[in-house]
């Protein structure tokens, strides 16, 4: 240790500064000379030196509070002179997130208090973490000073088992705003509601994107529960495995969107619980079918063209070589069941992505391999879906998306992973070639018009009453069931 | 059981189904309703080319059309295979083309998977599927050899 006072003084000067992420007078080096660190000044050349950056010097731990909430309990702080808190303690102490920030603590909770600066005396023998707020000077860039209602600016300091913490207050919702500004308006999406049908891999994925582009509403249906085998394509992770999707889901969604308002229906999606549906399709802006078999989305696509509310539908063919989305815009664009008329091997080609799904279509006799593709694979579909959603969700607002809008006109998007062999796609060109042929990883728009003896958005009974040659007016009574004996 | 709440345009398509199975000359079909429960159900013997009759009766389901309707075979009953065990103790099969017998041991005749049907099918397409069954059926009892071996894989499109 250097004995020599104003190499002591710069040693300070330079910590602090490195502590505080500023320029200051001095900086550390490593002097390989010396084979130690010393202080020098700040624009001194040091051709034998190694510079010390502040990430170098990155020791402390950082805890990570949240401005709302301490606002909001900044009566009682003013009150009582201080407060309790929770904190997740990560990676071996590195980190203590307040746990309010969002729905998913660690394993490891840590006590901890905020005081202000009068009740500091008292806190050496209190929870295991620490922070102190001292009044000081407004600093608008320093991630360690916090604003009160009162306006009045405090710094904070943090100790934890004796050492010195880094402290960070984070704004959440104006932080997340901001990062969306350059695209979205930050409050156009907050009153919107996706209602998601079927929450797995697909549709999680695309609600978490929509829950980062700023919706607002989410309100999730599937009856499954999460699966050690979904683990590897689900967002949700193997320690949470028994827990019902919607539950997962909607705490995936408020770890990137904590202000948004999640409704979870551990329900099925069948004929029984179609009433309930119909009430909540009712109060959707968008559907989002992420459903992979063909009696729900029949039943769905019903409800939502006589609800008059825009419906996406997104699958993955066998082992997913491939995808498809739909947008049905009802009455305006075909549904689903004008897809299934239109394209019936398209509409059939499912993946068999769980023992469910497989005992769905096997026979006892004969019966059907779980075949699931890779989550990378699932994901553009997934994507997709979300971007769908999204152009429906601004659809009457002016946005830097008004652009996209005839791009995303099509009834019918396709997408290939692979050139599937057995299929139509099994000679596609190479990617490399440059010949303006289908190829895989491209979406491509299908254009195919409704079908006028659509069941559901046609005129079903007229034009196949005429094609029977029957008059539609005058079907008649049915006979009554003949009395049993 | 619950009582179905059946829509205006459920009641005329089934109008409308039992008019095209008059039209089509599928007489030996009709669509009944029981005024008792409000209920519906397709039914009507029909005759094979050997001249065996066989009662073939269809539940229509509260979600029709976009539900899949179940058709039975009630007559005879036990349906019985060459060997003389019933069909139904086979369950789900696909070398008989069956689906989940009833609660009583009707033979469930499968017409339309779950994923290949939808709502523009109509019955006098499902009764025609039951009397290929039928003849497939009479095929087996003959040859003993599968039912399966003499249709085509049932899903086809409509």
């Amino acid at each position: 240790m250097s004995t020599n006072p104003v190499q002591q003084q710069m040693i300070q000067e330079a910590m602090k500064a490195v502590a505080e992420r500023k320029p200051g007078r001095s900086k550390l080096v490593y002097d390989k000379t010396k084979r130690t660190i010393v202080a020098v000044a700040a624009g001194a050349d040091t051709p034998r030196a190694l510079n010390i950056t502040a990430d170098d010097a990155d020791m402390f731990a950082v805890v990570t509070l949240s401005s709302e909430w301490l606002r909001k309990q900044w009566p009682q702080v003013e009150k009582d002179g201080k407060i309790a808190v929770r904190f997740s303690s990560w990676d071996d102490g590195d980190a203590f997130t307040q746990t309010d920030l969002g729905p998913q603590p660690s394993a490891a909770i840590v006590q901890g208090v905020i005081l202000s600066l009068r009740e500091e005396a008292g806190a050496s023998s209190g929870p295991a973490l620490t922070v102190t707020l001292a009044v000081s000077e407004p600093s608008p860039n320093d991630l360690a000073v916090f604003i009160a209602p009162n306006g009045i600016s405090y710094r904070a300091v943090a100790v934890q088992g004796g050492q010195r913490a880094q402290v960070a207050f984070a704004d959440v919702q104006p932080e997340l705003a901001t990062r969306r500004s350059g695209i979205l308006e930050t409050t156009i999406l907050r009153d919107k509601s996706v209602l998601c049908l079927g929450v797995g891999t697909g549709g999680a994925h695309a609600a978490i994107e929509l829950a980062k582009c700023g919706v607002g509403h989410f309100v999730l249906v599937d009856r499954d529960r999460l699966s050690v085998g979904n683990v590897v394509r689900h967002p949700g992770g193997i320690s949470q495995v028994g827990r019902f999707k919607v539950h997962v889901l909607r705490d995936l969604i408020h770890d990137k969107n904590p202000d948004a308002k999640v409704e979870t229906y551990p329900i099925d999606l069948n004929h029984d619980s179609q009433e309930k549906l119909k009430e909540l399709i009712d109060e959707a802006d968008v559907v989002i079918c992420g459903t992979d078999n063909r009696p729900s989305r029949l039943l769905i696509n019903r409800l939502c063209v006589e609800a008059n509310v825009v419906a996406v539908y997104g699958g993955v063919f066998r082992r997913a070589y491939g995808g498809q989305v739909q947008c049905v815009h009802p009455r305006k664009s075909p549904c689903f069941e004008c897809f299934v008329a239109a394209m019936p091997d398209e509409a059939s080609d499912v993946e068999v992505s769980s023992a469910s799904d497989a005992a769905d279509i096997a026979y006892s006799d004969r019966p059907v391999a779980v075949e699931p593709g890779l989550s990378l694979d699932v994901l553009p579909i997934a994507n997709m879906v979300a971007k769908l959603a999204l152009m429906a969700l601004v659809a009457d607002k002016q946005t830097s998306l008004s652009i996209l809008k005839k791009d995303y006109e099509a009834p019918w998007y396709l997408w290939l992973n692979r050139p599937e062999p057995g299929t139509q796609y099994a000679s596609l060109p190479p990617l490399n070639t440059l010949d303006d042929e289908m190829t895989i990883n491209r979406w491509y728009g299908i254009d195919f018009d409704r079908d006028t003896a659509c069941p559901v958005c046609g005129d079903f009974i007229s034009t196949i009453a005429a094609n029977y040659g029957l008059d539609p007016a005058s079907l008649g009574t049915l006979p009554s069931a003949p009395e049993k004996g | 059981m619950v009582q179905v709440m059946w829509t205006a345009e459920q009641r005329q398509r089934l109008a409308l189904e039992h008019q095209i199975l008059q039209r089509e000359d599928f007489t030996q079909f009709s669509v009944y309703h029981k005024p008792s429960d409000d209920s519906y159900y397709a039914s009507g013997y029909a005759t094979s080319n050997a001249g065996y009759r066989y009662g073939l009766w269809i539940s229509i389901p509260p979600g029709f059309p976009q539900e899949r309707p179940l058709m039975y075979v009630t007559d005879p009953h036990p349906l019985l295979m060459r060997d003389g065990t019933p069909i139904s103790s086979l369950g789900v099969s696909h070398k008989m083309h069956t689906m989940a017998p009833s609660t009583n041991g009707m033979v469930q005749i499968c017409h339309w998977r779950d994923n290949r049907w939808h709502s523009g099918i109509v019955l006098q397409r499902v009764f025609l599927k039951g009397l290929i069954w039928i003849e497939a059926y009479e095929q087996h009892i003959a040859t003993g050899r599968d039912l399966a071996d003499f249709v085509r894989s049932m899903a086809e499109t409509a």
